[in-house]
C-alpha cells in the first residue's frame, strides 16, 4: 500500500468548498488517480455533484441504524471511480454535530476502509467555521497532512479562514496537518482578488488558484455533475484541473499566522473604508448624469 | 501566637493546576446525595452509566461507607449514555427512561439530575420533563456535573425544587421551621444532625422540617413555604436556598456558623430561635440548666483521662467550614484545648471567607489562635500540617492512616471523604454531641489493656 496524500478542503458553508473539492476529485480521478472524498459537514451534500446529484447514506446514519456496517454500507463510487463517503450528522438542533465527525472518521479506520481501497490521495471537505473539537479532527496528527481552505473576498468567509489558521497553529506542534494554501474563490472582481491578496500577505499565506465565478459551475450543479464531467473543455474545467495538479504535486506546508481579533477587526475595516471610497466615486460619476435630466 | 489567614497555593487558577484528592465530588454528586437523603425522592440520572457508580463510591461509601439504599447506588435509573446520545442527542433515551422509572420506582418525587453529557451537547431536558409534570412530582436539577462541586449540587437540588415544585402556602404555620445547610454526605453526620436539630427544637415547641432521613420528606419539601422561619447552619451552605425562599415566599430565616457542638453553642442555638419565637424563659432556661448539669456530669467522667495524659493539647483540624468551627469552638471553650491550625477544605466563596475565619479565631477562650488556611489540595494540607506541635488531628480518612506516624497526632475522622469508619446515627451535635466528640478523642490514645 501506497501512502496516500491525505489533504483537508476547509471553507465557510456556502462558500463552495464542495464544488471545489468535487471538482479537484473529478479532474485527479480523470487523470487516472484513486480518489476518496470524505465531507465532513453535518449537510452531507459534499460528493452529491460525483453522482449525479443524488446523495448517499452517510457513515452516522450507518452508525445510528445499530446494524453490522459493511463497507458497502458507506463507500460508494462516483464520477471517475470516485470512492464517496459522507460523514452525516444528527437532525439539526440535537446531539454533537462533532462528536458524530470523530466518531464517523474513527469508524472509517475501524473498517479500514483505507486500507482496502488504498487510494492515491483522500481528499477531506470540512465544514469550515472550526466550531468545536470535532471540526479540527481532520487537521489533527494522523488525519490530513495538508489543509487547504476554499474563501471568497466576503469578510465572513475570511473570518473562518483566520479561525482555521488558528486550529492550524494550536496542532502545529503536535504533528497536526500543516496549511498549504488558500483556494480564492467566486473572484470576479479585481478588488476581490486584491481583498484575498492581501489576506494572504497579512497571515503568511500563499494562494493556491484563483477561481472565477462562472455560469458553467451553475449550469452544471443544476446537472447535479462537476465542471469537469459537464463540460470538460470549458475553461472552468480547466481552473480546476489546473488546481488539482498543483494540490496533488505541491510538497509546501507551513504553519499560517493568523490575524489577531483586533488586528482582523482593523484590517477589515480598512478594507471597507476603501470599498465605501470606490462607490462613492462611482456614484459621483452617474451623478450627473442621473442629474442632467432634472436641470 | 497571632492567628493568620491564608490559601495555601490556591492563588494559581490556571488550568494545568491538579489538585490532589479534593474533598468533594461534582455537583451532579452533591444533588444525587441530596435526593437520596429525602426519603421518596427517586433520583433519575440522565448521564454516563460511571456517573452514577463513580457518585456510589466517590460521595457515598466517601460519607462515612453509606450504601446507596433503595433508589442508590446501582438501583438508581440512569440513561447510561454512550456516544450513540452523544451524536444524535439523548432526549428520546430520557424519555423512555422517566416513562419506565415512574411505573417501576416507588417514590413520591422524582428529581432528574443531568450530567456533563447532556449540557454539552445540548438536550432540551426540561422539555422531555414537562409532559410528566402532569401526572407525577418530577423537577430537573440542572447540575451538568461540571456546574461546581457537591455543594453546588446542594444549592442547586432545592433551588430546582422551590422553582418548579413549590407554591406559595395558603396559610403561614406557626412555629414551623425549615432547616437547610446540612449537605448530605458532604457533612458526614448529616443524618444525625438533622435528627438532634428536629428533637431540640421539638422540646421548646418548635416543629423542624429537617427532610433528610424523614419518612415524610416529599411532604415536608413540599411544605417549605408555609414554614414561618428558615433556620441555615451553615455560614455559605443553603444561603441561596434561604435567600430564594425569601424572594419567593417572603420568609425570613436565621443564620448560625455550624450545627451547635456541645452544651455553650447548643444553649445559644436554642436561646436564639426562642428569642426570635418569642417563647417563653420558662420554657428555655430550665432545659438548658437540665442539659448542661447532666452533660458536664459525664464529661467528668473522662475528665482522669484526659486530664492526666493530654491536658490542654494542641489539636488540628481539616474539615467543611462548618465541621471545622463547630468542633474549634467545642474543643477549645469547652475543653480547654489549643487549637493550633484550622485548614477549610470545602472551598467556601471568597465573600464568607472572613466570616469563617472570625468564628474560628473570635470569641476563644484562650489567647492561642489558630492559623486558619483555605485549603482543598490533599498534598498542601498535608504540607500544611507539618512541624507543628498538635497532638490530635480532627480531620478526613485521608490523613488518619499517616497522622500518628506523620505529624505524631491522634486522628479522629469528622470530615469528607470518611472511608475509615461506618457513620450512620453518629454525631455531634446537641448537648450529647459534644459528649461523643469527647469519647471519640480521648478514645484515640487510652488503653490498649
Amino acid at each position: 500500500m501506497t501512502k496516500a496524500k491525505n489533504i483537508a478542503i476547509y471553507g465557510k458553508g456556502g462558500i463552495g468548498k464542495s464544488t471545489t473539492t468535487s471538482n479537484i476529485s473529478a479532474a485527479l480521478a480523470d487523470s487516472g488517480l484513486k480518489v476518496i472524498q470524505i465531507g465532513c459537514d453535518p449537510k452531507s451534500d459534499s460528493t452529491n455533484n460525483l453522482r449525479g446529484g443524488k446523495s448517499i447514506p452517510t457513515v452516522l446514519d450507518a452508525i445510528r441504524s445499530g446494524k453490522k456496517i459493511e463497507i458497502a454500507d458507506i463507500v460508494y463510487e462516483g464520477f471517475g471511480g470516485v470512492l464517496c463517503i459522507e460523514a452525516g450528522g444528527p437532525e439539526p438542533g440535537v446531539g454533537c454535530a462533532g462528536r458524530g465527525i470523530i466518531a464517523a472518521i474513527e469508524l472509517l479506520r475501524q473498517k479500514k476502509v483505507f486500507e482496502q481501497y488504498d487510494p492515491d490521495v483522500v481528499l477531506y471537505d470540512v465544514l469550515g467555521d472550526v466550531v468545536c473539537g470535532g471540526f479540527s479532527v481532520p487537521i489533527r496528527e494522523g488525519v490530513a497532512e495538508q489543509v487547504y481552505t476554499v474563501t471568497s473576498a466576503d469578510f465572513m468567509a475570511v473570518y473562518a479562514a483566520n479561525n482555521l489558521f488558528k486550529g492550524i497553529k494550536k496542532y502545529a506542534n503536535s504533528g497536526g496537518a500543516l496549511f498549504s494554501g488558500i483556494i480564492a474563490n467566486s473572484v470576479a472582481l479585481p478588488i476581490q482578488r486584491e481583498i484575498i491578496d492581501d489576506f494572504a500577505s497579512q497571515t503568511g499565506t500563499t494562494i493556491a488558484e484563483y477561481v472565477p465565478r462562472s455560469v458553467t459551475i451553475i449550469r452544471s450543479e443544476l446537472r447535479g455533475q462537476t465542471a469537469v464531467e459537464y463540460d470538460p473543455d470549458s475553461e472552468q474545467a480547466e481552473v480546476y484541473r489546473r488546481l488539482a495538479k498543483a494540490i496533488v504535486t505541491n510538497e509546501k506546508k507551513y504553519v499560517p499566522a493568523p490575524l489577531e481579533a483586533e488586528n482582523l477587526k482593523t484590517w477589515a475595516e480598512s478594507w471597507s473604508d476603501r470599498l465605501l471610497e470606490k462607490k462613492d466615486d462611482e456614484s459621483s460619476v452617474r451623478t450627473p448624469e442621473t442629474a442632467s435630466p432634472a436641470t | 501566637m497571632g492567628s493568620t489567614e491564608t490559601e495555601s497555593g490556591s492563588e494559581d487558577f490556571s488550568e494545568g493546576r491538579a489538585i490532589e484528592a479534593p474533598r468533594f465530588s461534582c455537583a451532579l454528586g452533591g444533588a444525587l446525595g441530596t435526593a437520596l437523603g429525602i426519603y421518596g425522592t427517586v433520583p433519575i440520572l440522565h448521564s454516563g452509566a460511571g456517573c452514577g457508580i463513580g457518585q456510589l463510591f466517590g460521595q457515598l461509601y466517601a460519607g462515612g461507607q453509606n450504601a446507596g439504599g433503595p433508589q442508590g447506588g446501582t438501583s438508581t435509573p440512569c440513561s447510561s449514555l454512550v456516544e450513540h446520545h452523544v451524536v444524535f442527542g439523548g432526549e428520546e433515551k430520557l424519555k423512555d427512561l422517566i416513562k419506565a422509572s415512574v411505573e417501576l420506582m416507588e417514590g413520591d418525587l422524582f428529581t432528574v439530575i443531568t450530567g456533563c453529557v447532556p449540557s454539552l451537547i445540548g438536550d432540551d431536558v426540561s422539555a422531555v420533563v414537562r409532559p410528566f409534570k402532569e401526572e407525577h412530582d418530577i423537577v430537573h436539577v440542572k447540575t451538568s456535573g461540571f456546574t461546581g462541586n457537591s455543594y453546588e449540587g446542594y444549592e442547586l437540588f432545592f433551588e430546582a425544587i422551590i422553582n418548579d415544585l413549590l407554591k406559595p402556602a395558603e396559610k403561614i404555620q406557626q412555629k414551623t421551621v425549615n432547616i437547610f445547610g446540612i449537605v448530605p454526605y458532604q457533612h458526614v453526620f448529616w443524618k444525625g444532625d438533622a435528627k438532634v436539630i428536629k428533637d431540640l427544637l421539638a422540646r421548646i415547641g418548635i416543629k423542624a422540617q429537617v427532610f433528610l432521613t424523614e419518612f415524610d420528606g416529599i411532604a415536608q419539601l413540599k411544605n417549605i413555604p408555609a414554614a414561618e422561619y428558615n433556620i441555615v447552619l451553615s455560614t455559605w451552605n443553603g444561603h441561596r436556598v434561604v435567600e430564594l425562599l425569601k424572594e419567593k415566599f417572603g420568609t425570613p430565616y436565621l443564620s448560625f456558623p455550624s450545627v451547635p457542638i456541645g452544651p455553650k453553642k447548643t444553649g445559644e442555638f436554642l436561646r436564639t430561635v426562642a428569642k426570635t419565637f418569642n417563647i417563653s424563659d420558662d420554657i428555655v432556661e430550665p432545659l438548658i440548666e437540665e442539659e448542661e448539669r447532666r452533660v458536664y456530669r459525664f464529661i467528668e467522667y473522662g475528665g482522669d483521662a484526659h486530664m492526666l495524659v493530654r491536658p490542654h493539647p494542641f489539636f488540628a483540624v481539616v474539615a467543611d467550614s462548618g465541621t471545622a468551627i463547630g468542633i474549634t469552638r467545642f474543643l477549645v471553650n469547652e475543653l480547654g484545648y489549643l487549637p493550633d491550625v484550622v485548614q477549610i477544605s470545602d472551598e467556601p466563596p471568597e465573600e464568607v471567607r472572613g466570616e469563617i475565619t472570625r468564628h474560628l479565631t473570635q470569641g476563644l477562650e484562650t489567647p492561642v489562635k489558630p492559623d486558619v488556611i483555605f485549603e482543598t489540595d490533599s498534598h498542601l494540607i498535608r504540607q500544611n500540617l507539618k512541624n507543628r506541635p498538635f497532638l490530635f488531628l480532627y480531620a478526613s480518612s485521608l490523613e488518619a492512616p499517616t497522622a500518628l506516624e506523620e505529624f505524631g497526632a491522634c486522628p479522629v475522622t469528622v470530615s469528607f471523604p470518611t472511608m475509615n469508619r461506618l457513620i450512620l446515627n453518629r454525631t455531634y451535635a446537641g448537648f450529647d454531641g459534644g459528649l461523643t466528640l469527647f469519647e471519640e478523642t480521648v478514645s484515640t490514645f487510652v488503653g490498649p489493656l
